[in-house]
């Protein structure tokens, strides 16, 4: 399950908290694009056991150091 | 005598070791060409002439006193504007790379620039590869060299355009959703999306992490080849790397596909994203093409396109975000409006929602596998022929269903070759896709499916006019 749909106030407040103060042109446009991004996750399976890891887990040896 | 200009890296380098070629005069004849008629396509947005005439100069010099280091040394080639290029503009099409100068270059120029190839400039994309067409980003987007009113799909539209109009034998794209085999599929050209891991993505501009591929484009699927032997291998400083030993594919190309076993994903193509009837007959004619060389065709089923949709673009939208966020926050006007529609709303993510679609990705990769364990290659149209080149409506990226996605999610590496031509004369397409790293049988049907048909002896009709 995932949270509720949330209306336009709180798509925009959400979108402060990600640190989007958007011009007032950009913000139909921020609401119907989030209505898109939001029937996928929809559509996302839940309910996995706990210890499902995900694609691209850390594998150390992949990261070498770099130079400081 | 073939123009010198429709000449493949591997014809063009058995002429340049023969010494009856120079890669000055090869080099010439595509600049010309280019100069002539690339006002028409907008396929480059940026040319080095002079240094390519130098590079040129310098190979020819050390041909004659060596013999070619190998089969890309004096070959011209050009690289999607994402590839960054030490000294020269690396723009992604974006007002906000206006002026990036990388001082380092991409490893893949590294590589191309090791064999002895000769750079030609940077082709067009779509911004960031990943929104457009756009009429509102740092240049035009590139027109279909079949016809100029008509898409060459993206994002590696300016590569693809830039190969089937001739402007040069070799280029190299990359590929998150399908944005190196759809503008070969709609420019009638091969293109290669190897393996997730194969080709290194240091120094390319990221799409979305997780999926992108880097790849080459050519006129065939030998020239692919030659170019996958060039700039394939693991690179450490690709955490995405795998190190793996790199085949030999030009040995794979043997022209025998006898015994093949070839997978259809039927119930995709019946049911969830049916291809145009004609689009279906070129299909259909390929797989008989295969049947008639002794292939064999087998139903498969794997799970709904749109699951492989929907688990990829939450994670792009995600990571696309990451990358371009601070941008967003602080100068949104510079983006362009489709890659920011499809861009903005991924502040707005859950972590919860970006990992559990990274769950199902494993799960719909592992399912890819599971099917691939049974064939040796799956094939099925890469995209309906180009739609005409016009605004498209940014939701489509959310809405639209691929056959190219999945392979993707899959991390499978995925050819696609022209397989006819539709009435009004733009390409078909056939994709081949193989086992995780089996790049060398998906080139080897691609290549004997080119032999047994005649659609590589079909070339774009440019004029040169005075004005575009």
């Amino acid at each position: 399950m995932t949270v509720p749909y949330p209306d336009r106030e709180q798509i925009l407040f959400l979108a402060a908290q990600a640190g989007l103060t958007l011009p007032d042109a950009y913000e139909d446009e921020l609401v119907a694009a989030y209505a898109d991004v939001r029937r996928m996750i929809d559509r996302i399976p839940r309910g996995r056991p706990r210890s499902d890891e995900p694609a691209h887990v850390f594998v150390p040896t992949k990261f070498p150091p770099t130079k400081a | 005598m073939t123009e010198l200009t429709e000449l493949g890296i591997a014809e063009a380098a058995r002429l340049i070791a023969a010494k009856q070629l120079s890669p000055v005069e090869l080099t010439d004849a595509c600049l010309d060409r280019i100069a002539a008629l690339d006002r028409q396509l907008d396929s480059f947005v940026t040319l080095t002439a002079e240094r390519a005439r130098a590079e040129a100069r310098a190979a020819e010099r050390a041909i004659l006193a060596d013999g070619p280091r190998g089969p890309m040394h004096g070959i011209p080639y050009c690289l999607k504007d994402i590839f960054d290029t030490a000294g020269i503009r690396t723009t992604a099409m974006s007002r906000l790379l206006e002026h990036n100068v990388p001082d380092r270059d991409s490893a893949c120029q590294e590589k191309l620039a090791s064999a002895g190839g000769v750079l030609l400039g940077k082709n067009a994309t779509w911004e960031f590869a990943h929104g457009g067409p756009s009429w509102d980003v740092l240049f035009p987007p590139a027109r279909n060299p079949w016809n100029r009113e008509f898409s060459p799909a993206g994002s590696s539209s300016g590569s693809a355009a830039a190969i089937a109009a001739g402007f040069a034998p070799a280029t190299l794209g990359s590929d998150t959703g399908g944005s190196i085999r759809g503008p070969a599929a709609a420019c009638g050209i091969a293109g290669l999306k190897p393996a997730y891991g194969r080709v290194s993505r240091r120094g390319v501009i990221p799409n979305c992490f997780s999926h992108d591929h880097v790849g080459p484009l050519a006129w065939t699927v030998e020239d692919v080849a030659i170019l996958m032997q060039i700039i394939a291998g693991h690179d450490p400083e690709d955490p995405g790397s795998a190190d793996l030993p790199v085949p030999d594919y030009r040995a794979a190309l043997t022209g025998d596909v006898a015994g093949l076993v070839i997978g259809v994903p039927w119930q995709w193509l019946e049911q969830e994203l049916p291809p145009a009837p004609p689009t279906r007959a070129a299909f259909e004619s390929a797989l008989a093409v295969f049947r008639d060389m002794g292939a064999e065709i087998r139903d498969v089923s794997l799970p709904p396109l749109q699951a492989y949709e929907d688990a990829k673009k939450t994670i792009a939208v995600a990571e696309l975000f990451t990358i371009h966020g601070q941008d967003l926050r602080t100068r949104p006007e510079l983006f362009g409006a489709s890659l920011r529609y499809r861009i903005i709303a991924g502040g707005l993510v859950l972590a919860e929602d970006y990992i559990q679609a990274m769950r199902w990705r494993t799960d719909l990769a592992r399912a890819m596998q599971v099917v691939m364990a049974s064939v040796d290659v799956l094939m099925l149209p890469t995209a309906e022929p180009a739609g005409r080149l016009e605004p498209v409506a940014p939701e489509t990226l959310f809405t639209k269903t691929s056959y190219t996605t999945a392979f993707n999610v899959g991390g499978n590496p995925a050819l696609s070759v022209c397989c006819g031509f539709a009435e009004n004369g733009l390409p078909f397409s056939l994709q081949i896709v193989g086992k995780l790293f089996d790049e060398p049988t998906v080139l080897r049907a691609g290549h004997a499916y080119e032999h047994a048909t005649p659609w590589r002896d079909r070339r774009p009709a440019l004029v040169a006019r005075e004005t575009a």
